[in-house]
């Protein structure tokens, strides 16, 4: 099978979940049409390499590649706060007045804004996990993490969420107790 | 199974990670513990919210064709020019084996110099200029290069702002020693160099950066007249002599800048 026939066969198939990565992770749709792209161009380069039962997880791991040469580039602070000290006011930081925000919004624009707002090592293993139904295993893979990582970020960027008040402010939290 | 065991597990079980005993204990366990049930209950509510209440982008209609346009005019990678003569396009993935090479993956983590815009730019020029071998000029060649290393992250094969290092290392690699000059403070800042072949020669390049954009410049000593400045598939190349060297610019950044940055950088030559 010729390069072009490889790639048209294995990774056209899942565009959308590259793209859907590189959305959430650059929050802009034109920047992450750019990543897309990219991710596009060096996955035709190496489509060789590629085992084709991996598919998805090889070209999602392109796909953060290229969204993370991007980041460099232009929003180089962006990487270098996510040191993990910004990370207890992460959810808050926007949550200024959290009872207009939930006059102002849906819940659905809510619940995005505060994965939105997470910190980008958590966002990652989220959208990972939640939105592209990775196993551990697999997300250690892309995000280049050990699988204990994968579980602990997972673990915060949950308790993140739960504790944001912009989610509090519209729902009491989500099981009820006070944690 | 106690408390503290199953704690960390709730969030594996629910992810579906447990093997067949821990999972069963797990089960076991959130039946009597309160606590870890809430645990549970919580990532489950939570994941289905964010099924059903987040957005899951789906790429846009034009994405994917602008992507088949960009597979389709591309050559094979076996086949193109920049495999034998650049020693970097062969190396890493595409040589192994598929167990050589799933083994890790590790090619992805080089280059991050590329601004993606200019490489999508480049791409769509590039690729028509991979397929134009028959021309061999030197503002072919520079542009061609140009690409290449765009594509392949390798502008810049000594990344530094300080030309006393960058100078150096061109010296030591070519039979002359190119000028070296910074212009951060005119806007371009020198953003390091590489070895390019031109017309069959080793050419010192300065790459400089200007916003966005960069901008290769190809030097060497002066020996014949620069034709004027003209745009080469969708690049600007500025060509011009001062100083005693031959300048050669090629950028995606408009001709008027690429010109002002030109006469600035001989002008910066031409001093002591």
């Amino acid at each position: 099978m010729s390069e072009h026939a490889r790639f048209e066969k294995l990774v056209m198939p899942h565009l959308t979940a590259g793209y859907n990565l590189a959305r959430w992770l650059a929050r802009d749709g034109h920047d992450a049409e750019d990543i897309v792209q990219d991710a596009c161009m060096r996955a035709l380069k190496y489509i060789d390499s590629l085992n084709r039962a991996d598919a998805r997880a090889w070209f999602l791991t392109i796909v953060r590649h290229a969204f993370y040469d991007w980041c460099e580039r232009n929003r180089p602070a962006e990487i270098a706060r996510d040191d993990g000290s910004a990370i207890e006011n992460a959810v808050d930081a926007g949550a200024t007045d959290p009872e207009q925000a939930a006059v102002r919004r849906s819940e659905t624009r809510v619940l995005a804004e505060a994965i939105a707002e997470l910190p980008l090592a958590f966002r990652e293993v989220l959208i990972l996990r939640e939105l592209e139904d990775l196993s551990y295993k697999e997300i250690a893979r892309v995000a280049d993490i050990p699988v204990g990582t994968v579980m602990s970020r997972l673990a915060r960027a949950r308790a993140l969420l739960q504790g944001s008040p912009r989610l509090r402010a519209i729902r009491e939290p989500i099981s009820g107790g006070d944690r | 199974m106690k408390c503290e065991h199953a704690q960390p597990l709730v969030a594996a079980y629910a992810d579906g990670e447990l093997d067949g005993i821990r999972r069963h204990s797990i089960q076991k366990h959130l039946r009597t513990c309160a606590r870890c049930a809430a645990a549970h209950a919580d990532i489950l509510a939570l994941r289905a919210r964010l099924r059903s209440e987040v957005p899951y982008f789906a790429a846009p209609p034009g994405l994917q064709e602008r992507v088949r346009v960009m597979v389709a005019t591309t050559p094979p990678v076996r086949t193109r020019a920049s495999a034998s003569r650049w020693p970097w396009a062969s190396g890493g993935a595409r040589n192994g084996g598929a167990a050589a090479v799933r083994a890790r993956w590790q090619w992805m983590s080089s280059g991050a110099l590329a601004g993606c815009a200019a490489t999508v730019l480049a791409f769509v020029v590039g690729t028509s200029v991979l397929d134009w071998r028959t021309e061999h000029d030197l503002a072919n060649e520079a542009v061609a290069s140009h690409v290449r290393a765009t594509l392949d992250h390798r502008l810049i094969e000594v990344a530094s702002s300080d030309r006393h290092s960058v100078k150096p290392w061109l010296s030591e690699r070519l039979d002359y020693s190119p000028p070296v000059r910074d212009l951060a403070a005119g806007g371009y800042p020198l953003l390091g160099g590489r070895l390019t072949m031109l017309e069959g020669r080793q050419v010192a390049t300065l790459v400089y950066g200007y916003r966005k954009h960069t901008i290769d410049v190809f030097v060497q000593p002066e020996t014949r007249d620069a034709p004027p400045l003209r745009e080469l598939r969708g690049f600007n190349v500025a060509h011009v002599n001062g100083a005693g060297w031959d300048w050669l610019a090629v950028s995606d950044a408009g001709p008027e800048i690429l010109d002002a940055f030109l006469r600035e950088l001989v002008h910066e030559a031409s001093l002591p």
